[in-house]
């Protein structure tokens, strides 16, 4: 049946695409601008900017500061990662084949710190810490990143699991192979998609944080967004642009990782 | 005997990897017992005793920080603007993410992978460098808005757009939109599209079949959208400080202060006791309205 379209419909379905084309440009135009200022040539921003130069990536890379805070970030980050996916990919076996008395209160609590904002995370971090006289530092970055970064490792992994068949394991084990067998050549190749999905995940939300780490990360080494936080306070330089540049790159090759594992969609569940 | 020993241990290899067990989760349950638990409950504690320069004062439980915090009008003040910002842009960003997740439900192929793009890339930038990224279109004198908008004539004098509540009202909706979208869109894209074909089989047009069936069937992701963009709203302290400016303080800023700024450890421990509480009672709130409203569109069905 072909029906007209009345005359509600086209003014309901023009404002529906109007709506969505603003948000969608809403959501990417701020860092296209971002992008684009970073290759301003003179020392203020403007837009568009005033030609092409790449001397605000010099600075950037010339800037001691800078570069050591982009290595802690980067070495704080692996570290986590490393110690997201050691917790959280054991945690997701067990949340998701488990059949052991008050699992949904193991699997509520392990999705707990989700609900914790990274404030309140770092601020708890810094006094448990301070209670014991110790400070922040990378260590205690570490730590409490790990527990801010654990539900999405364990998400990411639990996803994959679910659907994963057990009789594939269980065919393994009849044909003869011993558990550990089964473990690396049926079981982790499967996995194994959504491991690097969620290695990835954990570690740009790792690299990113700045709401656990203004308060739980070593003064005289700064992690990056920590930096950041601070000279975007103060200062206007167009280096700003630049390291932000790097960083939209940065989580530009995350999400191409993430799309070509376990797809974006599997982010919205 | 000898031929059971290797058995009990294959089977006890078994029950750590293919088990049933509860023991592969042991240590994360243990870290998180150690890393977020005992510093949880010494947050709370921190409001409830006398610190002096970090260390606690022993035999000192006191009620009255709570109680002083209470009486404060500045927390009352300032937790209502907290709570306007987070409700105002939960409910701008549900509009401007409904019509995303619908399109990108009804499209396909090219379309519907760059709609993805476009809502994951932001999720997975630094909220930093977007609230950055509103600084600079906002910006002071040179920010880009203005430019263009003196560019081509639509005004003279530069707007103040930065320190205001508007600049804190548009980062947080843009900075929350992904938030919103994404359960939107798995809800949308795994929707039974057959209640929406007799219903304009019927002769309801498109429009009307949108929001009497549509709608009211999304109303729990709707809900859970609001429930969590409330939820980082309410508690971000990064936005309004770059964006409202210095003078510019919400509940959450004001945590940040007393604990890295004035290093008033008793006060901020308080204020963040109150932020979480008040924060999970409103998102509690939040979820019971979705719930009630749902079970009242299915009475009404």
């Amino acid at each position: 049946m072909i029906r007209r379209a009345a005359p509600i419909d086209v003014l309901g379905g023009a404002v529906l695409a109007l709506v969505a084309g603003f948000s969608l440009i809403l959501l990417v135009a701020p860092s296209l601008i971002v992008i684009a200022v970073s290759f301003e040539p003179r020392a203020f921003i403007s837009f568009p900017p005033s030609g092409f130069s790449l001397r605000w990536y010099e600075s950037v890379f010339a800037n001691r500061q800078l570069t050591d805070s982009i290595q802690v970030s980067f070495y704080v980050s692996l570290a986590v990662t490393g110690a997201g996916l050691l917790l959280g990919v054991p945690a997701a076996f067990a949340s998701v084949r488990g059949t052991f008395p008050g699992k949904a209160a193991s699997n509520a609590f392990l999705l707990a710190p989700q609900m914790m904002p990274g404030m309140v995370i770092g601020i708890a971090s810094l006094f448990f810490g301070a209670y014991f006289a110790f400070r922040a530092s990378d260590a205690m970055l570490i730590l409490a990143l790990t527990v801010f970064c654990l539900p999405f490792a364990i998400r990411i992994s639990m996803a994959r699991l679910a659907g994963l068949d057990p009789r594939l394991d269980e065919a393994s084990a009849n044909l003869g192979a011993g558990p550990a067998e089964t473990f690396a050549r049926v079981t982790l190749p499967q996995l194994g998609p959504a491991l690097v999905a969620a290695a990835a995940f954990t570690f740009i939300e790792a690299f990113d944080n700045v709401t656990v780490a203004l308060f739980t990360s070593d003064v005289r080494a700064r992690p990056l967004p920590v930096e950041l936080y601070y000279l975007v306070q103060y200062d206007s330089t167009p280096a700003i642009a630049a390291v932000s540049a790097l960083e939209i790159g940065l989580s530009f090759l995350i999400m191409i990782v993430i799309a070509r594992t376990v797809g974006l969609e599997r982010l919205g569940r | 005997m000898a031929a059971d020993a290797p058995k009990h241990r294959t089977s006890g290899w078994r029950r750590i990897l293919h088990g049933r067990g509860i023991w592969p989760a042991v240590p994360a349950l243990v870290f998180l017992f150690v890393f977020l638990v005992l510093p949880m409950a010494t947050l709370l504690a921190f409001g409830f005793v006398t610190i002096d320069r970090g260390r606690v004062v022993d035999g000192t439980f006191t009620l009255e920080n709570l109680w002083k915090a209470l009486n404060d009008d500045l927390v009352w003040r300032l937790m209502w603007r907290s709570f306007w910002v987070a409700a105002l842009s939960s409910v701008f960003t549900l509009f401007l993410a409904y019509p995303v997740a619908y399109l990108f439900a009804e499209s396909r192929g090219l379309w519907r992978a760059l709609v993805l793009v476009a809502v994951v890339s932001p999720l997975l930038t630094s909220a930093l460098v977007r609230a950055y990224a509103w600084l600079v279109i906002l910006g002071g004198r040179r920010g880009i808005l203005n430019q263009t908008l003196i560019s081509l004539g639509v005004v003279d004098q530069p707007l103040r757009l930065l320190n205001t509540d508007w600049a804190v009202l548009i980062g947080m909706t843009q900075i929350h939109l992904p938030f919103m979208i994404l359960p939107l869109l798995a809800v949308l894209a795994e929707r039974d599209r057959r209640l929406e074909e007799a219903s304009l089989n019927l002769g309801a047009s498109r429009t009307g079949t949108f929001f009497r069936v549509v709608v009211p069937m999304s109303v729990p992701a709707i809900f859970a959208g609001l429930a969590l963009v409330f939820a980082v709203s309410y508690t971000n302290f990064i936005v309004p400080q770059l964006l409202g400016g210095g003078a510019y303080a919400t509940l959450a800023v004001q945590v940040y202060e007393q604990t890295i700024v004035v290093l008033d450890w008793t006060r901020g421990a308080v204020l963040a006791t109150i932020l979480l509480s008040t924060c999970f009672a409103f998102v509690l709130a939040i979820v019971a309205a979705g719930n009630r409203l749902a079970r009242w569109n299915e009475a009404a069905a």
